[in-house]
């Protein structure tokens, strides 16, 4: 799970994720080839301390969780077609613990209980049962769940917020250096959502890890993250990084912030224009080495 | 379905500002009272209403009753002005007086639960020897697409060979023993518990297997925790119905031996031809449907309690699990250590 920072390799930089022109083409040489997302370069920095909140919005089809895969070194997605994805200085070979992801269905094992669940990723790496449970109950809290009465449901006895929850446990047990939410949130209600990303903040900071967080919410993007992508229709380029103020107070009341809701609106404009511009801002199936 | 299946240039999910799509026009002063009329008109019965319990068992009795009714008509009146002959279908009345002679202590060779032990009993060693070889197989080939491959064209001919070849095939290759009752039951099973096995493991989703590669679970770890304990209801699912399948064909091959010691339902079967004794074939018809599904209840009610965290409440429905619970409560008062059967 450790990265060594010495040693072979070609590890000059503390970046922690780079993206060098990174393209995704699927069924690449196939008269159905797609190009998903096209030269996509951006590199963040590996802050000692406090890892960065990284939002990415863009148009549905835009290739958001086609980055996030790549992240992660999910098939079909990884490999890319050209460039390299590196993360901690190395390229991504396939997935691992280093990097949790948590999807917007729900992906709780239904036949563990919670604390199963939670404990899963411990119990993969051999830890003894007391000291994994211990563990896990200790998360199972700190995510705002009944040690209780909770611990022992199985996942079709929870809600959906319920089943998130669990998830980001057992991701953020594992101390993952970089953490993966595809849309996470997008299945809740506001309220819910609002709880959410409190919580998130408040595990984020306690963690430390870098978060890639897609959303369809701008106001949700703006809120979490340090900084904001924003990607072009497909297929994806990356058109803007935005900085955002770090959150500094609970969701639903910086939110109602009118100089949040400035930022919230310009971004929304720049979406807009996007989605309503005629499409062939790039060729569908274009694919062109540089 | 993931983003990653979804076909290329499927937007949905994200705000589309489509000008064009405007509501159809509605023709005004025509919406409600013409709502109104069509429901009074309709004819049919609510559609998947469910109805009370009295209702459920009405039905099912009204069902039977008729049944019965039709073969006492078609049974009724002298021998030869009836309907069907004694030969044919022996009548209500017959066939309940010839019952004591499957109860017969003296005969226990036509003993009615004799024989159906005997004949599940090869059902049982049979249809295990499927398990044994089917499941791991099938979560093998479930798991690796190249076993499957080559498995493929096995399960082909396993999964459409006909029953009446196959009983021909046991026959000249095992005789008329033991040996050939099993293998029947074995060959006639493993090829539907290996395809049902390796579609439950594809079935499973691919998130899960994704959610276990980022928690860092390795090849062997994602089949054993996750893989196969996600598969085991629905493979569960299918060995019931096979179960019952293989049981009702059985006697397919137990009525080829003759003689002695035989034994099972077949057999029983064979008796009435020889014996001319038309009661037997009909009480058979009448008790294995009850049995096969006493078996099927018995198996739901073990599979609600292995998979709690898929059947949870479902497994209160459960006949078996009900009718045990009542019969336990009658013995023991505490409510809450039989509620936690
Ligand atoms: N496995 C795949 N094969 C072919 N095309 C794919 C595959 N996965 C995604 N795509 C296509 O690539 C584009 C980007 O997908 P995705 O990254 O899921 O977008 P987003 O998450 O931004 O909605 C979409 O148009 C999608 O249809
Ligand atoms: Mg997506």
């Amino acid at each position: 799970m450790d990265f060594p920072f010495s040693g072979t390799g070609v590890m000059t930089q503390s970046n922690i994720v780079e993206f060098r022109s990174v393209t995704k083409t699927y069924n690449f040489g196939r008269p159905d080839a797609f190009t998903a997302i096209q030269q996509v370069s951006f590199t963040v920095e590996d802050l000692r301390d406090h890892g960065e909140f990284i939002s990415i919005l863009g148009p549905s089809g835009s290739g958001k969780s086609t980055i996030l895969r790549l992240l992660a070194g999910l098939d079909p997605q990884h490999p890319p077609t050209s460039g390299t994805v590196l993360v901690a200085g190395r390229p991504v070979t396939g997935p691992g613990a280093d990097r949790g992801m948590v999807f917007q269905d729900y992906t709780s094992f239904d036949h563990r209980t919670v604390l199963d669940n939670v404990a899963f990723g411990l119990e993969c790496r051999g830890v003894s049962k007391s000291e994994r449970y211990a563990k896990a109950r200790e998360w199972i809290a700190r995510v705002g769940l009944d040690v209780q009465a909770d611990a022992v449901k199985y996942p079709h006895e929870l809600s959906g917020g319920m089943r998130q929850r669990v998830a980001i446990a057992r991701t953020l047990i594992l101390h993952p250096r970089i953490i993966l939410m595809d849309e996470p949130f997008g299945a809740l209600d506001p309220h819910n959502r609002y709880q959410m990303q409190d919580l998130l903040v408040s595990l984020w900071r306690h963690v430390q890890a870098t978060v890639f967080f897609v959303t369809h919410s701008v106001e949700e993007a703006v809120y979490l993250g340090d900084r904001v992508f924003v990607l072009s229709r497909s297929p994806g380029t990356l058109l803007h990084q935005i900085a955002v103020p770090p959150p500094d107070r609970p969701a639903a009341e910086m939110q109602r912030d009118p100089a949040f809701q400035q930022k919230v609106f310009e971004i929304r404009d720049i979406l807009e224009q996007l989605e309503t511009s005629p499409r062939g801002s790039g060729n569908p199936a274009g694919f062109e080495r540089s | 379905m993931t983003n990653a299946e979804k076909p290329p240039g499927d937007l949905s999910g994200f705000p589309q500002a489509s000008p064009g799509a405007v509501d159809p026009p509605v023709p005004e002063g025509s919406g409600v009272s013409e709502l109104v009329e069509q429901s009074g008109r309709d004819w049919l019965p609510e559609l998947r209403r469910p109805i009370p319990r009295w209702l459920t068992a009405l039905a099912g009795i009204a069902c039977v009753v008729i049944c019965l009714g039709l073969w006492w008509w078609a049974t009724a009146g002298a021998a030869e002005e009836r309907l069907l002959l004694y030969s044919q279908l022996p009548s209500i009345r017959e066939t309940i007086d010839y019952l004591p002679n499957l109860w017969d202590a003296a005969a226990p060779e036509r003993h009615l639960w004799y024989n159906t032990k005997v004949s599940l009993g090869r059902v049982l060693l049979g249809f295990s020897l499927a398990l044994c070889v089917g499941i791991p197989l099938g979560i093998a080939a479930g798991c690796f697409p190249v076993l499957q491959s080559a498995l493929a064209p096995l399960i082909l001919f396993g999964r459409n060979i006909p029953v009446a070849a196959l009983t021909a095939l046991v026959f000249a290759l095992f005789g008329t023993g033991e040996l050939q009752k099993v293998m029947f039951i074995f060959i006639a099973c493993v090829a539907f518990i290996l395809s049902d096995a390796i579609s439950a493991v594809q079935e499973v989703g691919q998130r899960y297997v994704e959610t276990a590669l980022t928690l860092g679970a390795s090849r062997l770890q994602i089949i054993v925790k996750v893989l196969v304990p996600l598969a085991m209801p629905m493979i569960f699912d299918s060995l019931r119905v096979l179960f019952g399948l293989a049981f009702g064909y059985i006697m397919l091959v137990e009525i080829i031996q003759e003689g002695q010691g035989a034994g099972g339902l077949g057999y029983l079967l064979n008796i009435a031809r020889r014996r001319s004794r038309p009661e037997i074939m009909v009480i058979i018809v009448l008790t294995i449907p009850v049995v096969a599904w006493l078996i099927d209840q018995l198996l739901y009610a073990v599979q609600c309690l292995l998979f709690r965290w898929k059947y949870g409440r479902e497994a209160e429905a459960s006949v078996v699990l009900r009718f045990s619970r009542s019969i336990l409560r009658l013995f023991w008062k505490n409510p809450d250590a039989v509620k936690s059967l």
